[in-house]
C-alpha cells in the first residue's frame, strides 16, 4: 500500500515537475525577450533624455547670448557706418552694461593709435562694480590690450567668439569669458580692422544651471572651452585647472583624450568609454555661439538600474508563481489520481479472488471512466471464467476418478500375484505393465492351460489411452475365452483376429506374442502377431533376440493366417518379454533406450530371477529416460523355465 | 625693570640675527620650472646651510630684476639672454650659478602648415613673446636671412591653436605641452628645437646684484649649495617634488595641472643636465657666454660686450 502512495505521489509530482520545467523556460524566455527589447528601449530612452537635457542647456545659455550677439551686432553696425565721439562710444559701453544684467562690463577697443588725439591706446569700458557702472579707458603700458586674447584673436583671425574662461579679476571667484565681435572701417575705400567690441560674461549663471543637472543616479553636466578646459565639473578641482586633455594624461587615459578631440571636432554625438573603472556614455553638444561643449556623463549600468529593479521583482514574483502552481498542480493531480489508487486497491480485491468488490465511483465520462467500464467488464469475465472453470473442475475430476477406477480395473485384469503358481516348480514367471496415462494399451497375460501347459502372452494396441485400454480389456478377455478351445498358439491367435477385425470400425489393432510351454518337455510353441522378438536368455550368459515375425498384428485382416513356430527351452533358459516402451523410451535428447542396450543390460544379468531382472531392466531404462516424460506404456514379462526334474 | 625689557629686546635681535634672512624670486608665477627651489626650502636644506630662505613670486607683469633692484629681493633667476640686456641696460647684475644648461625653445607648428624644417619658416607667421626670450628666435631667422612675420603674443597659446600663426616659439617644458594639452597631438605637429639649429643657448641661471655678492657672498653660496642639492633631490624624487610643486602652487593661487607640472619637471630636470659641456651642474661654460654675448651684441640686443669674469661670478668657485 505504501509502494502504491509513493507511486502516486511521485506520479503527481513528476508531472508537476514537468509543468514547472516547461513554465520556468517559457518565463526565461519571456524574461529574455522583454530584457533584451526593454534595455533597447530605456537606452535609447536614456540617450534621449541626456540629448534633450544637454540642448536645453544649451538653449538658455543661447537665449542669454542671443540678445548679446545681437547688441554686439548693433554696435559693429553702428561703429562701422557712423562716426562717434569718445563720449558716446563710453555711453554706448555702458548702455550695454546697464541693460544686459548678464554683461559685467564691455568694452570697444580700438587699433593702436586710431584716434589721433587719444593716442596708442583707445578703448572706452563700462563695468558693473556693486550695484553701480563704472567706466574708463582700459588701455595702457601695463595693460596692452592688443596682445590680449580677447583682442588679439578676433582682430586676426576676423572672427567672432568665446574666449578661454578666466577668473574675474574684480574679486570673486566668478567665472568669465569675454565675447569678442571684430569691426572695421573704412580708410580709402579699404575695409580696415578698427577694433573689438567685448563683453565680458559671467558664467555663473550658466555654470549652476550646469552643475545642478543630474542624470540617473550619479550622470552629470560638465562644460568644456574650446580648449579642452573643465568650465564645470563635479570635481571642483578640476575646473579651470586642468583640460580633459591634462586630465586624460593625469589618469592615464588615452581614450579620454580621444573623447576630448572627437568633442572639439563634432557638433554632437554619443560616445562611450571606461572613464575610472566604470563604462560611461557621454553626449555632447557644441554651443553654436562658441566653440564650447555641454557634455553629459552617466554610467551605462544606472541606464539599466530601473530595468534591473523590475526584472528582480519580476524573477521573486514568477518565483513565488512558480512554486503555487507546482503545489496547486501536484494537488490537482493528486486528487485527479485518487480513484486510480482506488482502482489498485480493487485490482489487489480482484487478485485476491474477490471479483464482487465495489469499484471506485466514476461519475465524469473520461479515462478513468474508460478504466472503469475496463475493470468491471474484467470483473464480470473474471467471474463466469472462473465458474466455467469449475465446471469444467468437476468435469475433469469426474473424468479422472473415471479414469482411475477404469485403472483399476484394467490392472485388474491383468494377473499380478507373484509368483503366480508358487506349486509349480519348473517355472518362474515375473511381469509388470507401467501405463503412460491413466489407462494403457499394453497388456500382458499368463495362465495354465491344463496342468502341463502354462500359456502367456505380451501385446500392445495400436494407440494408447482409453480406446487402446478398451481393444486391450477386450484382447485380454477373448484370449482368456478362446484359449481353451483352442489350445495352440495359432488357433488362439487365429481366433483372436477374426473376432477382433469384425466389426473392427476404429481400425485398431494389437501387435501380439503367444507362446505355450509344455512343462515336463520345454518345448515351447509360439506365434508372434507383429510384436517385438522376445528375448532368449541361456543359463551359459548367452543372450539371443528371436527371429522377426513376418506375421502382421492382431486385428488388421479377418482372413490372415497366423504361423505357429516350436521352441525347445533347456532348464534355466530365460525368456524375456517386452514392448517396445522399453526399446523406445526416450530420454530428453530424443535417444530411444535402444534393443542393444536391452541386449547389453540382459547379457550383463543374464543369471537373475525374471523379477529382478525386470527390476535391473526397468531401473536402467528409468536412468535413461532420466526425468523425461515417459511416452509410452512399458511392458516386460519374463519366464524361467528351470526343468521338468526338479 | 627697563634694564630688563632692553635685555628681553636684545635676546629677541639676536635669534633673529641667528638665520640670516635672503628673499629668491624666481622670473615667473610658481611651477615645477623652479621645483629645486621649492624642494631645497621644504626639505630644509636653506635651513640647513643656515639661511633663512623667503620664496617671493613676482606679479605677472613686474620683471623679477625689478625686485632686485627694488630691493624687494636678493637673488632671482633669468634667462641668460635677458640678463644679458639686463647688464646692458645698466643694471648690475652678475651671475653667480648657471642651473640650465640648454635651450628649452623651439620652433612648433601644425604639420598641415607644411614647416619641416628651419628653411620652411622663410615667409611664414610666427608667434613670439612680446615679453622677452625673443632674442635667439629672431637670431635664428636673421642669421639665415629668412624675412618671417613676427607676431607677438603675451602668455596664451591661443593664436596657435586658432591656426592664425604658422608656427610659435614655445618652451618644451611649457606652451609645447599647453598646446598638447589643448587637444592636438604630438603626431599633428612639428618641432624644430634651437638646439638643433647650432642655438644651444643655456637658459635659467641665478642672479644677483653685485652689490649683494659683495656683501652676502657667503650667504649667496649657501643658497646655490642648498639650491643644486634640492634639483638633485627632485631629479631622484619626481613623484614627491611633483607634489611640492603642486602645493606651492595651490598656495599661490595658481591654477594646478598635475599632468602639465610633470611633463615640465621632466624637461626642466633634462635641461639641467650639461650633457656633452665641459661644465658641471651650475657652471656657466665661457664658450656659451662668447656665443650668447656675440649673438646679442651682433644683433645690436646689446650695445656693449662685457668680460667673462665681470658677469659670471661663481659663489662656488670664490670658495
Amino acid at each position: 500500500m505504501k509502494i502504491q502512495f509513493n507511486m502516486n505521489k511521485s506520479l503527481s509530482l513528476r508531472i508537476a515537475v514537468y509543468v514547472l520545467s516547461f513554465c520556468m523556460l517559457l518565463f526565461l524566455l519571456v524574461l529574455l525577450v522583454f530584457f533584451f527589447f526593454s534595455r533597447k528601449q530605456i537606452e535609447e530612452m536614456t540617450l534621449k533624455n541626456a540629448e534633450i537635457i544637454t540642448s536645453k542647456s544649451a538653449m538658455d545659455v543661447e537665449r542669454t547670448i542671443l540678445p548679446i550677439i545681437r547688441v554686439a551686432q548693433n554696435y559693429k553696425w553702428i561703429l562701422e557706418n557712423k562716426q562717434q565721439s569718445s563720449a558716446e562710444l563710453y555711453e554706448m559701453t555702458r548702455q550695454v552694461v546697464e541693460n544686459n544684467p548678464d554683461v559685467i562690463g564691455s568694452a570697444i577697443a580700438f587699433e593702436p593709435n586710431f584716434f589721433e588725439k587719444e593716442g596708442l591706446y583707445f578703448s572706452p569700458y563700462s563695468y558693473r562694480e556693486n550695484d553701480s557702472i563704472k567706466s574708463m579707458q582700459l588701455g595702457n603700458a601695463s595693460y596692452d590690450y592688443f596682445y590680449m586674447d580677447w583682442y588679439q584673436i578676433p582682430v586676426a583671425t576676423g572672427k567672432s567668439g568665446w574666449s578661454e574662461p578666466y577668473h574675474d579679476t574684480g574679486g570673486g571667484n566668478s567665472l568669465m569669458t569675454t565675447y569678442s565681435v571684430p569691426f572695421y572701417k573704412n580708410v580709402n575705400n579699404e575695409k580696415k580692422i578698427a577694433g573689438v567690441i567685448t563683453f565680458d560674461l559671467s558664467l555663473n549663471k550658466f555654470t549652476d544651471s550646469v552643475s545642478s543637472l543630474k542624470i540617473l543616479e550619479t550622470g552629470y553636466a560638465t562644460v568644456l572651452s574650446a580648449n579642452g578646459t573643465f568650465v564645470t565639473h563635479p570635481k571642483k578641482e578640476l575646473i579651470m585647472n586642468q583640460t580633459i586633455f591634462s586630465y586624460a594624461s593625469e589618469i592615464n587615459n588615452p581614450e579620454l583624450r580621444e573623447i576630448g578631440r572627437i568633442i572639439q571636432k563634432e557638433n554632437s554625438g554619443y560616445v562611450s568609454s571606461t572613464l575610472n573603472g566604470v563604462e560611461r556614455m557621454l553626449y555632447f553638444k557644441k554651443l553654436s555661439s562658441s566653440n564650447w561643449s555641454i557634455a553629459v556623463v552617466f554610467p551605462k549600468s544606472e541606464m539599466y538600474l530601473p530595468l534591473h529593479k523590475i526584472s528582480i521583482i519580476l524573477i521573486v514574483l514568477v518565483c513565488i508563481g512558480l512554486l503555487l502552481l507546482a503545489v496547486i498542480v501536484s494537488k490537482i493531480i493528486s486528487r485527479q489520481i485518487i480513484p486510480l489508487r482506488h482502482f489498485a486497491g480493487s485490482a489487489r480485491e480482484i487478485a485476491k479472488g474477490n471479483f464482487s468488490n465495489q469499484l471506485p465511483l466514476i461519475k465524469r465520462n473520461d479515462e478513468l471512466k474508460d478504466l472503469h467500464n475496463s475493470f468491471e467488464y474484467m470483473q464480470r469475465k473474471l467471474t463466469q471464467y472462473i465458474e466455467d472453470l469449475k465446471q469444467t473442475a468437476i468435469a475433469k475430476e469426474k473424468i479422472e476418478s473415471e479414469l482411475r477406477i477404469a485403472r483399476e480395473i484394467q490392472m485388474g485384469m491383468i494377473p499380478k500375484i507373484f509368483p503366480p503358481f508358487p506349486n509349480l516348480i519348473e517355472i518362474d514367471l515375473y511381469a509388470t505393465l507401467h501405463p503412460a496415462k491413466e489407462v494403457g494399451g499394453d497388456l500382458y497375460d499368463f495362465f495354465m492351460l491344463d496342468e502341463n501347459h502354462i500359456c502367456f502372452a505380451i501385446g500392445d494396441v495400436s494407440g494408447k489411452g482409453v480406446p487402446a485400454s478398451l481393444f486391450m480389456a477386450v484382447t485380454r478377455t477373448l484370449l482368456r475365452s478362446v484359449a481353451p478351445d483352442q489350445m495352440t498358439t495359432r488357433g488362439i491367435v487365429n481366433s483372436l483376429n477374426k473376432s477382433l477385425s469384425t466389426n473392427n470400425d476404429s481400425n485398431m489393432f494389437v501387435t501380439f506374442f503367444l507362446g505355450i510351454i509344455e512343462l515336463n518337455t520345454g518345448i515351447m510353441t509360439y506365434t508372434n502377431a507383429g510384436h517385438n522378438p522376445p528375448v532368449l536368455i541361456h543359463p551359459n550368459g548367452e543372450v539371443k533376440a528371436f527371429e522377426m515375425t513376418k506375421d502382421i498384428p492382431v486385428g488388421v485382416f479377418e482372413t490372415f493366417e497366423y504361423e505357429e513356430k516350436t521352441l525347445r527351452l533347456s532348464d534355466n533358459d530365460k525368456l524375456f518379454l517386452y514392448t517396445d516402451g522399453v526399446t523406445e523410451a526416450e530420454n530428453k535428447e530424443e535417444e530411444f533406450y535402444s534393443e542393444k542396450r536391452l541386449i547389453t543390460m540382459l547379457s550383463k544379468n543374464y543369471s537373475l530371477t525374471p523379477k529382478d531382472l525386470i527390476s535391473v531392466v526397468s531401473g536402467d531404462v528409468a536412468l535413461h529416460v532420466n526425468e523425461n516424460e515417459q511416452s509410452d506404456d512399458i511392458t516386460m514379462l519374463s519366464i524361467v523355465y528351470y526343468g521338468s526334474k526338479r | 625693570m627697563i634694564g630688563w625689557i632692553g635685555g628681553f629686546l636684545c635676546c629677541l635681535q639676536c635669534l633673529a640675527q641667528e638665520l640670516p634672512q635672503l628673499t629668491f624670486t624666481p622670473q615667473w608665477l610658481p611651477q615645477a620650472q623652479f621645483a629645486g627651489y621649492y624642494v631645497a626650502q621644504k626639505k630644509g636644506f636653506y635651513k640647513a646651510e643656515g639661511l633663512d630662505v623667503r620664496i617671493v613670486h613676482p606679479s605677472p607683469s613686474v620683471n623679477s630684476v625689478e625686485y632686485l633692484r627694488n630691493e624687494q629681493s636678493d637673488i632671482t633667476t633669468q634667462f641668460l639672454t635677458s640678463a644679458f640686456a639686463f647688464r646692458d641696460a645698466g643694471v648690475d647684475l652678475v651671475n653667480i650659478a648657471q642651473i640650465s644648461q640648454n635651450s628649452a625653445l623651439l620652433f612648433v607648428s601644425k604639420k598641415e602648415k607644411g614647416i619641416m624644417e628651419l628653411s620652411d619658416l622663410n615667409g611664414k607667421k610666427i608667434g613670439i613673446w612680446r615679453s622677452g626670450f625673443d632674442e635667439v628666435a629672431r637670431e635664428i631667422i636673421k642669421s639665415n636671412n629668412y624675412q618671417v612675420q613676427w607676431v607677438p603674443v603675451l602668455n596664451t597659446v591661443n593664436l596657435f591653436l586658432s591656426g592664425y600663426l604658422d608656427a610659435m616659439t614655445v618652451m618644451w617644458y611649457n606652451e609645447y605641452d599647453q598646446i598638447i594639452q589643448s587637444g592636438v597631438n604630438e603626431e599633428e605637429l612639428n618641432r624644430i628645437f634651437f638646439s638643433d639649429c647650432g642655438f644651444n643657448i643655456p637658459e635659467d641661471g641665478l642672479y644677483c646684484l653685485n652689490k649683494t655678492l659683495i656683501q652676502r657672498g657667503d650667504d649667496l653660496l649657501k643658497f646655490v649649495r642648498a639650491t643644486l642639492k634640492g634639483w638633485e633631490y627632485a631629479k631622484e624624487n619626481k613623484e614627491e617634488t611633483l607634489s611640492i610643486v603642486l602645493e606651492e602652487m595651490k598656495k599661490n593661487h595658481v591654477p594646478t595641472n598635475k599632468a602639465h607640472q610633470a611633463w615640465m619637471l621632466d624637461k626642466v630636470l633634462l635641461m639641467i643636465d650639461p650633457g656633452s659641456k665641459n661644465v658641471k651642474k651650475g657652471e656657466l661654460a665661457e664658450s656659451d657666454f662668447v656665443k650668447t654675448q656675440n649673438m646679442l651684441f651682433e644683433a645690436g640686443n646689446i650695445k656693449a660686450r662685457t668680460a667673462f669674469k665681470e658677469f659670471y661670478k661663481p659663489v662656488m668657485k670664490n670658495k
